[in-house]
This record gives structure tokens, C-alpha cells and sequence, in this order.
């Protein structure tokens, strides 16, 4: 990586502490609550949350273009308000997607001109080598020299993010990188990311709404709801604290009331699906001891269980989880 | 890492740009260049045979110099940022490590070195259409000039920073292009104060410089001071005028929106 002001010793990659953003207005809206988190130098985290959940205002934050009402953020050391000039020599981001790059320019264009921004120098051969490597690696070499806006869609998402990159910031922020792009794009995009962070040990912080995404590319996520952070942990351990208790009971006839009523006990957001050929009961259990418990009353209730299956939870149970309990009244 | 290649950068992409846009470039020069037709032959026709001796003419030609070189730097700061919002890409110039004042700096520095070419090709083929030759001596005129348009600038950084906070805000735009007329044609001979209006003392020297072909060092140096200490006051209070716009614009998120 290239950074003229060095990212400060031991310095984590990103620390947000005690955020808070209140946007003035009559009634004030509260977009970030009291967010802290700290992504290391080489990490790949994600940034997960519903539209409007804060993400994007905690990374804006941290770029020094939003102020902050409390609390602070800091890129390898430097904080935005007091070093901003280290913050954005250690910091790229796409924010806009391909709202971020120039139109009427070329990929070759926009990516030298933002590498410029940085100081790097456009007409050093290293530095000429590097772009169009970036610009082969993300199949844009065949249309480098073409203008942006008469590029798919797929393409003008790879030019942003390639110009992100070709500042050379040791830490880049992708704002919702695969938005609006068809799926196979949007897979080629998340391999080629893995690869860049792999090779090039740079940190990423990639906000999404898109759970496949996030699953697929970081190891560790942090779930952002309502401007609170409600959960920070590896994408593995976040599965796995859904993974023991969801369960999926199919019955060999309909369900008491009685029954039906213990299950939303159980569980209040229980589903209850009756079909000609049984019931499905799926059903979110806070302990094991409360499967037995479940088990003697469908057997008193005289049902046979044909079948009973523990749910293998993908990420976009586990965030729905979350948010939902975060957003339940207290 | 340097600033320089930041600068070069930002030249570069300009004069890419103003290729891409070649239509508009022309259309603009060619609207300014007809726009002086019609303003000269009118007045001709209603000041009749007085008009060139009186001076009104050459008055006529620098007034109009100056004032499109004034509507394209100011046009260029402000419809730019205004523009950059629009399109998602100011923030990607915020993100710069020298700082968007550099950035916006080097963008006026490089957009007023290729307006002022052009503009001395408008100059040229005004003259020419007249009959009129003024005097180009570029040593005398040249420092009046960047001292005019650095008043403009700091106008255009204070409407510029109006945009980032109120968005849509074109037709102010062009009123305040107009404004820069009357600044023009302040008749300060009358109204001692309104020497101190942007464009005005520019213009006057100018006038003399072009039309009577004094010397920058035969000028009157009170005359000087006035454009210099009234260029960098319009530059300073633009720029302490876009600093609060752009606080504000932080303080409510505005500087992505559009």
C-alpha cells in the first residue's frame, strides 16, 4: 500500500467509539447510537444492516464527511476531526456506486485521475503497471478506453470500485458494491474482492443490506440496526448461536389450540403452516431442555412427528434474528 | 506523493472533459461571441457616429472581455460543485488527503488558465468583427486580469457553497451572472464607493491598459491597491462564506446529496 502519512503503530484499521450522529432538523434524527466497534489492520468485516440502519452515516463519519454529534472515529490511529489528511491518505471508499466516477471519462481515466488525487503519479511506469493490472484483474481492460456511460451496469460498479482501489489506501470502504448488479456480476465482483484483500492484505469494511454478500466475502460482521450496533462477531459464530435452536417439525395431522397456544409461548413468532399432508411447524427454542418439553406435548396431543430437523440458519436468518429482537418492545 | 501530481491530474481531467464537451465549449463561445454582436451593433446604432470617439465602444469590447471571463470562472465554481453533487462525485473529491480547498483550488487554477485562453480568442474575433484593435500587452494585462477574476472566484466559492447546502439554487445562479453586469458598468466616476464592487476597479484598469495602452507600472498605484486589497477580500470572505456552507453541509449530511 501507499499512504504519505504513515497509519500509526498498533493502531487498529478502523475504531468507531461511542458514535453518535443526531441530524439537526425539527424533530432531530437519531442515525447512529452510541456505535463502537474496531475492525484490525487485514480484516475483511462487514457492515450489516437494514436501509436507513446507520452504516452508511458510520462510515461517512469516519471520513470526515458527516460530523459527528458525539463520540469518535478513527482510521489507523488518526482521527478525521484532528488529522484529516491521515485519515484520507490510509482511506478510500465507494460511496455512490457508479455515481462515484466520472461518465464521460474512460475507466483508465477515472482511475489515474483518483489515483492523482491521492499524489500518486499518473506517468510513473509502477504506478501505469499497477492501474492497468487492477483494470485487467476486473475485466475492464478490453473497455479501458471506452466512456463510462456507454457501459453496462456491471462494468460502471468495477470502474468505482477499481478507482476506490487505485488510490491505494491500506483500508477501503465498499457502500453497497453490488447494488443494482445481476447475480453473476455480483459473484464475480465478491471473488475478485476475496482475492484483492488476499493478495494485497488490504482492510475492507463493505456495508450491505445484502446478507449473500456479506456471508460470502467477510469473515466477521458487524449488524447495525436502528444506529445501534447489536451484534459484532465472526460470521461462523454469529450461524452458529442460531444454529442450535431453530427447529423444523413436520406433523402427521393439525394442531390443537391448546397445542397452538403453547407453541406461541414457546416461541411468539412461531410459524404454523397446516397442508392436506400434515403441519410444519417451525419454531425458535431458547434452550434444549424446551425440545423435550415440545416433543412430550405433541406426543400427549396424540400427533406422530415424522419429521424433525434442525434448521442450518444462513445469515439472513441470523440478521433477521437480531433485528427483529432489537426492534421488539422492551 | 505529491500536490503537483494531484494538480496535473486535476488539469488533465478538465481539458479530457472540455473535449468530451467540445459541443458545449463552442456553443458557449459562440453564444458569448454573438450575444457581443448584438450588444455592438445596437449600441452603435443608438449612439450613432459618437460611439467610437466617445470611448463607449472600447468601453463596450473590455466590459464584455471582462465580464465573460468573470461569467466563466464563476461559472466553473459554481455550476462545478453544483454539478459534482449531481452527479455523486464531490465526495470522491473530498476524500482527497490534500483537502477539498486544494483540490477545488487546483480545478479553478487549471479551468481559469484554459478560460482565459479562450477568452482571448473571443477578444480576438470581437476585435477583428469591429475594426477595433485594442492593445494585448499581456505584461500589463495579464496581473489585472487574475486579480479581477480572483474577486470572481471567491464569489463563486460563496455560490457554490449556497449549492451544497440548498441544492437547486440555478436561478440564482443566473441572476447573480447579471449582477456582474451592473458590477461592470458601476459608474464609479459618480459613486465613489462602488469602485470597491468586484469587477469594477478590474475592469477600469483594464480599460485603460487595453484602450490607452498604459503600462501595469504607469498605473495609478491607489488604483492597484483597491483591486488588490478588494480582489482578496472577496476572495477571503468567498472562502470563509463556502467554509460555513460546507460545516453546515457536513454537520447535515448534505455533501452526497443532491
Amino acid at each position: 500500500m501507499v499512504a504519505y502519512i504513515q497509519p500509526l503503530p498498533g493502531a487498529p484499521a478502523l475504531a468507531v467509539e461511542s458514535l453518535r450522529k443526531v441530524f439537526p432538523g425539527r424533530r432531530g434524527v437519531v442515525a447512529v447510537e452510541d456505535a463502537s466497534f474496531a475492525v484490525d489492520a487485514g480484516e475483511i468485516v462487514g457492515l450489516l444492516g437494514p436501509n436507513g440502519a446507520g452504516k452508511t452515516t458510520i462510515i461517512k463519519c469516519a471520513l470526515g464527511l458527516v460530523r459527528p454529534t458525539a463520540g469518535r472515529a478513527t482510521v489507523f490511529g488518526h482521527d478525521v476531526r484532528r488529522n484529516a489528511a491521515g485519515v484520507l491518505a490510509n482511506a478510500a471508499a465507494v460511496l455512490e456506486g457508479s455515481r462515484n466516477v466520472y461518465w464521460r471519462l474512460t475507466p483508465w481515466e477515472n482511475a489515474s485521475f483518483f489515483a492523482s488525487l491521492n499524489g500518486l503519479p499518473v506517468s510513473d511506469p509502477a504506478t501505469r503497471r499497477y492501474l492497468e493490472a487492477m483494470l485487467e484483474r476486473f475485466g475492464l481492460g478490453p473497455v479501458k478506453n471506452s466512456q463510462v456511460r456507454e457501459l453496462s451496469t456491471g462494468f460502471k460498479q468495477k470502474t468505482a470500485v477499481v478507482s476506490a482501489l487505485a488510490r491505494r489506501t491500506p483500508l477501503v470502504f465498499l457502500d453497497e458494491p453490488t447494488l443494482g448488479l445481476d447475480v453473476e456480476t455480483s459473484l464475480e465482483l465478491r471473488s475478485l474482492l476475496r482475492e484483492m484483500v488476499a493478495e494485497e492484505g488490504r482492510t475492507v469494511v463493505l456495508s450491505s443490506h445484502d446478507m449473500d454478500v456479506v456471508q460470502d466475502v467477510c469473515r466477521r460482521v458487524v449488524v447495525v440496526s436502528g444506529g445501534r450496533v447489536i451484534a459484532d462477531q465472526d460470521v461462523e459464530g454469529l450461524l452458529d448461536l442460531f444454529r442450535s435452536r431453530r427447529y423444523r417439525l413436520v406433523l402427521d395431522g393439525p394442531v390443537a389450540a391448546e397445542t397452538r397456544e403453547y407453541l406461541e409461548r414457546l416461541d411468539s413468532q412461531v410459524s404454523v403452516a397446516a397442508s392436506p399432508a400434515g403441519t410444519t411447524v417451525q419454531i425458535q427454542l431458547n434452550s434444549a431442555a424446551q425440545l423435550y418439553e415440545l416433543v412430550d406435548l405433541v406426543r400427549r396431543s396424540g400427533l406422530l412427528i415424522e419429521t424433525i430437523v434442525q434448521s442450518e440458519p444462513d445469515l439472513e436468518q441470523a440478521f433477521l434474528e437480531l433485528v427483529r429482537k432489537e426492534r421488539a418492545p422492551k | 506523493m505529491s500536490r503537483w501530481h494531484a494538480f496535473r491530474g486535476i488539469l488533465r481531467r478538465n481539458l479530457v472533459t472540455m473535449r468530451r464537451y467540445m459541443f458545449n465549449t463552442l456553443s458557449s463561445m459562440a453564444t458569448l461571441y454573438i450575444v457581443f454582436l448584438m450588444l455592438f451593433f445596437g449600441a452603435r446604432a443608438v449612439a450613432g457616429a459618437d460611439f467610437a470617439l466617445s470611448g463607449t465602444q472600447d468601453g463596450l469590447i473590455v466590459g464584455y472581455f471582462i465580464w465573460s471571463l468573470a461569467i466563466f470562472a464563476y461559472s466553473e465554481l459554481a455550476w462545478g460543485l453544483s454539478n459534482e453533487a449531481q452527479q455523486g462525485t464531490l465526495e470522491q473529491l473530498y476524500l482527497s488527503p490534500f483537502g477539498f480547498r486544494f483540490v477545488n483550488a487546483c480545478n479553478v487554477v487549471s479551468n481559469l488558465s484554459i478560460t482565459l485562453l479562450l477568452n482571448l480568442l473571443l477578444l480576438l474575433a470581437a476585435m477583428a468583427t469591429v475594426g477595433r484593435w485594442l492593445t494585448i500587452d499581456l505584461v500589463s494585462l495579464l496581473p489585472v486580469l487574475v486579480l479581477t477574476l480572483v474577486g470572481v472566484v471567491g464569489f463563486g466559492f460563496a455560490i457554490g457553497g449556497l449549492a451544497l447546502v440548498f441544492k437547486r439554487i440555478q436561478a440564482f445562479f443566473q441572476v447573480v451572472q447579471f449582477v456582474m453586469v451592473a458590477f461592470i458598468a458601476a459608474p464609479w466616476s459618480t459613486i465613489p464607493w462602488a469602485r470597491y464592487l468586484p469587477l469594477a476597479m478590474g475592469n477600469h484598469l483594464a480599460r485603460q491598459i487595453m484602450s490607452d495602452g498604459v503600462r501595469l507600472w504607469q498605473l495609478d498605484r491607489g488604483d492597484l491597491v483597491v483591486l488588490l486589497v478588494t480582489s482578496l477580500a472577496y476572495l477571503g470572505l468567498g472562502l470563509a462564506a463556502f467554509g460555513l456552507a460546507e460545516g453546515a453541509a457536513r454537520e447535515r449530511g448534505l455533501l452526497g446529496q443532491y
